[in-house]
């Protein structure tokens, strides 16, 4: 028990119906560091709370109940973590709260149940959930707000039971059980009138699936306010597709300014871009150090991060930029040192397809438990290109690149070049022995590959093991199972021990 | 009624894919090219000299290989395609031209090419971006990857003449098609009508799964037929429906429903005539490909166009046939796991109800129904609730 990576039997915090029975000692330097972080991040909801809309709008949304589990939140993706990898995980988790509490007061102060500042709505662009942002960066006096992500995705990836009662709601509709549980469970939330109506117009994106797409447009009844379809091609690696892509673009940039009556403003899209393309030069570094036997920034210190200032933050933040720093400041001191992330390294691992929402901290786990690497996830290989700075007619192919290439977007569409042929590329890149494959159950995208991925990874030597989830539904496949076919492969095909036997077996169905 | 003259041969053709109209045109050396869906406009695919499939895996049964590759959690018709491929049901085909429509069908191509399916020497797969909305960007779009990525390559894999001359062959070809089915169909409309729906949707799907050139005579015999046939001087059904949803290629799905005493007047889906079978119109001084791709645009009723006109107009698309054919309510079905007729269904299923009024049935299921009991059991009860309904007054 201490300071060294692995010396706390981690299981032993999982206790029954409780969601810890204490908080993990690492050490009197990293234990005080981790409890700074605590009091910043209640420092920060508190701030939250003291606005009135906001306390009126914590208690008119039923969603709002599951930010009561932030700490907790915080805690498992910083499970085991010592050093520069505790420090990284705070820097970036730590920021996504605060993030995640301007996006919501921001909702709140339009929403008329709540703060009712009409003015402001009125400067409000409503986007999609999975949406890239950066057309938001020509128009700076309006704000951009992705509805669903305080709604629907943060609170599923706080509390793993965060939004069933959505997903029941639609499903009780006449939903089919089978699409996947996002959409479902946005939608649901639109049925059951838990969205706040806000924003002067709204603009959808053809993004991740079918499904999500075809609850956008069944949800654009209940907003009630002018919504721009935005179809960006789906076989996006064709090059054929991106002049449409560049008009679809163009014609989404003409509707903002019809509904708002700003013009696009050039100078600060590629101000904006500017910093777009600092954060994807340091995120190159964060890969070219997870390629090496020393990796830094891996697992839950990407995935959910990535998500955040690919997509929502778009280069119009310059706070992710400071913090990117930040981050990699952290990384080549640990690199410099080579500080290991376990105590052993077993298997170097790649993870594809996506990820659990309700078990973000998964990754951790994995390291944690039987020494498995997750160098890099699918949903944060995205475009790590440098986009123009200067030439208006390139910035529209671009953006059309971008929104091609959202998260997820980039793999599940776009055929098995990317799904599939890129994993291997991946492997060889990140020197990968292993791979953890996410089939989430309604993802008919990527269960298309399913016999391929089989065949082809036995064709190249690699571990496959393959989790089974149900993304924001835990009913489908719990974190225990997801767990159960890790151990399930480690026991019996590799043979091996767990480096932290306590975490093998533990029971966590009841927290957060 | 009397039995129609060529009713049980259709009925034994669409046991096959590789059926006996496609291998004659086939040892007749013209070019098949297999189809999965309707936003590849079937014209182009149907160029003197070559013929589309519209592909089927009739007389499915197990679907263990197509689950393996595919997982249980896909659509079952794209599960029974790549069983189908796996065992050889489609050697027969010189290409497959699909569009990147749905993730489903999209992944039962990959996984047919992947798994090198078809033998043939000169066999290819291309996949075209298709529009997801309905103006003018994406008739461009839609324009130029209709000639990338289908007159392109059977012009140079196969030699296939792509000129305007040709396509407007093609065209006329499709509206006699087109206007053949059309009238069939129009019977339907009468109170004792002269064409069940079941007998309608047989040649229907002929259509789409044969070549059009030796199905022709077949049509226009038929609708002679037709013509004179007597109608039965009883009601021979309970209540009038409209189908509506996903690819439906199973007989035993309409046999099902009419036995159960709902009378399908009018057919809204993949392989049903509205609106595969509406007339290409075509005027001078435009580009004639940009004119066949606004028709399959403008006309499509793929809940895949997500523009906010075209999710409205379904609705009124649907109402405006229940009102023509004098449905008494509608039927909304889908494949089990497809995502865009599962959204689909439970809107409409609501918005047909509430706003327009109609009494609908809303079920999803297998890709063969066979004689599933479950299914009867709806389609009864469903009767039987639109005739208290009528009954009651519309109540």
């Amino acid at each position: 028990m201490g300071r060294k990576i692995n010396s706390e039997k981690l299981g032993s915090l999982y206790y029954g119906k409780r969601t810890k029975k204490r908080r993990e000692w690492r050490g009197a330097a990293d234990t005080w560091y981790d409890y700074t972080r605590w009091l910043k991040n209640w420092s920060v909801m508190a701030k939250f709370m003291a606005k009135p809309a906001n306390l009126k709008g914590f208690f008119r949304y039923r969603w709002m109940g599951n930010y009561l589990a932030v700490p907790d939140f915080v805690d498992r993706h910083t499970e085991g973590l010592r050093g520069p990898q505790l420090r990284i995980a705070h820097q970036e988790f730590d920021f996504i709260v605060e993030h995640v509490c301007d996006t919501i007061s921001d909702l709140f102060r339009a929403d008329p149940k709540c703060g009712n500042d009409e003015e402001f709505s009125k400067k409000l662009v409503v986007f999609d959930e999975n949406m890239m942002s950066q057309i938001m960066n020509g128009f700076p006096n309006l704000k951009m707000v992705c509805r669903e992500i305080p709604i629907v995705y943060t609170p599923s990836t706080v509390a793993q039971d965060g939004v069933l009662h959505y997903i029941d709601v639609a499903e009780e509709f006449g939903l089919p059980s089978d699409v996947c549980p996002m959409p479902a469970a946005e939608l649901g939330c639109a049925i059951d009138d838990d969205y706040p109506l806000v924003g002067v117009c709204a603009v959808n994106c053809n993004t991740t699936c079918d499904g999500s797409l075809m609850g956008n447009g069944v949800e654009a009844r209940r907003f009630n306010i002018p919504s721009f379809q935005l179809a960006v091609p789906i076989r996006h690696m064709q090059q054929s597709v991106q002049e449409y892509g560049a008009e679809e673009v163009a014609n989404c940039i003409r509707f903002i300014e019809e509904q708002t009556g700003e013009t696009f403003d050039w100078d600060h899209y590629f101000k904006c871009m500017e910093t777009f393309n600092e954060e994807t030069k340091l995120f190159r570094e964060w890969l070219d150090i997870s390629k090496t036997n020393h990796p830094q920034v891996i697992g839950n210190n990407v995935a959910l991060y990535r998500d955040a200032y690919y997509q929502v933050g778009g280069g119009r933040d310059p706070r992710f930029l400071e913090n990117d720093q930040k981050i990699t400041q952290l990384a080549y001191k640990g690199y410099e040192k080579k500080v290991p992330c376990v105590s052993e390294v077993r298997h170097r691992a790649v993870l594809w397809g996506v990820q659990a929402q309700y078990y973000t901290a998964f990754p951790i786990w994995l390291q944690n438990c039987w020494g498995i690497l997750p160098l890099i996830d699918m949903l944060s290989l995205t475009s790590t290109e440098l986009y123009s700075t200067t030439d208006k007619q390139q910035a529209l192919y671009d953006m059309a690149d971008l929104y091609m290439k959202m998260n997820m977007r980039n793999r599940s569409n776009g055929g098995y070049e990317v799904g599939v042929d890129d994993l291997w590329r991946f492997c060889e890149e990140f020197h990968a022995d292993m791979v953890i494959m996410y089939e989430h159950i309604g993802c008919k995208a990527m269960a298309g590959y399913h016999g391929i991925f089989e065949e082809q990874a036995k064709e190249r030597g690699l571990h496959l093991i393959w989790v089974t989830h149900g993304l924001m539904d835990p009913r489908k496949a719990g974190r225990k199972d997801m767990r159960d076919e890790v151990n399930r492969y480690m026991r019996t095909v590799l043979r091996e021990e767990p480096l932290d036997e306590s975490l093998e077996e533990f029971q966590d169905e009841n927290n957060w | 009624m009397k039995d129609l003259k060529h009713l049980y041969d259709l009925e034994q053709l669409l046991q096959e894919c590789n059926n006996d109209l496609v291998k004659e045109a086939c040892e007749k050396g013209q070019i098949a090219v297999g189809d999965v869906c309707s936003m590849i406009p079937e014209v182009l695919l149907n160029l003197p000299g070559c013929f589309s499939v519209r592909l089927r895996a009739p007389r499915t049964g197990s679907i263990e290989i197509g689950t393996y590759y595919m997982t249980s959690l896909l659509c079952e018709y794209c599960r029974a395609l790549v069983e189908r491929a796996v065992e050889g049901g489609y050697n027969f085909l010189d290409c497959i031209i699909a569009p990147d429509a749905c993730a489903a069908m999209n992944r039962c191509v990959e996984n047919m090419e992947l798994l090198k399916t078809c033998e043939k020497e000169k066999f290819f797969v291309t996949y075209s971006d298709v529009p997801m909305k309905s103006d003018e960007t994406a008739l461009k779009h839609y324009v130029r990857q209709m000639r990338l990525r289908v007159l392109e390559p059977l012009h140079d894999v196969y030699g296939i003449d792509v000129s305007d001359a040709a396509l407007l062959e093609a065209v006329e070809q499709h509206n006699k098609v087109c206007r053949l089915i059309r009238e069939l169909g129009e019977f339907r409309k009468e109170e004792y009508p002269r064409i069940t729906g079941y007998e309608f949707y047989i040649f229907c799907l002929a259509t789409y799964c044969c070549p059009k050139d030796m199905l022709l005579p077949i049509l226009e015999e038929t609708l002679e037929e037709v013509r004179e046939r007597e109608p039965d001087q009883e009601k021979t059904y309970r209540i009038r429906v409209l189908l509506a949803g996903s690819e439906i290629d199973d007989l035993d799905f309409i046999k099902l429903i009419e036995d159960n005493g709902a009378l399908i007047v009018a057919d809204r889906h993949c392989f049903g005539s509205f609106p595969g079978r509406d007339e290409i119109k075509i005027c001078e001084g435009e580009d004639l490909l940009t004119q066949i791709c606004r028709h399959y645009m403008v006309t499509g009723q793929c809940p895949r166009f997500m523009n906010t006109e075209k999710v409205e107009e379904r609705k009124d698309y649907a109402d405006r046939l229940a009102k023509e054919y004098h449905a008494d309510g509608i039927i909304y079905e889908q494949m089990k796991f497809c995502d865009y007729w599962g959204y689909e269904r439970m809107a409409a299923s609501h918005i047909m109800h509430e706003e327009y009024g109609y009494p609908v049935l809303s079920i999803d299921r297998p890709y063969v129904v066979g004689s599933s009991g479950q299914l009867r059991t709806r389609v009864q009860a469903f009767v039987e609730s639109v005739e208290i309904k009528k009954i009651q007054g519309g109540r």
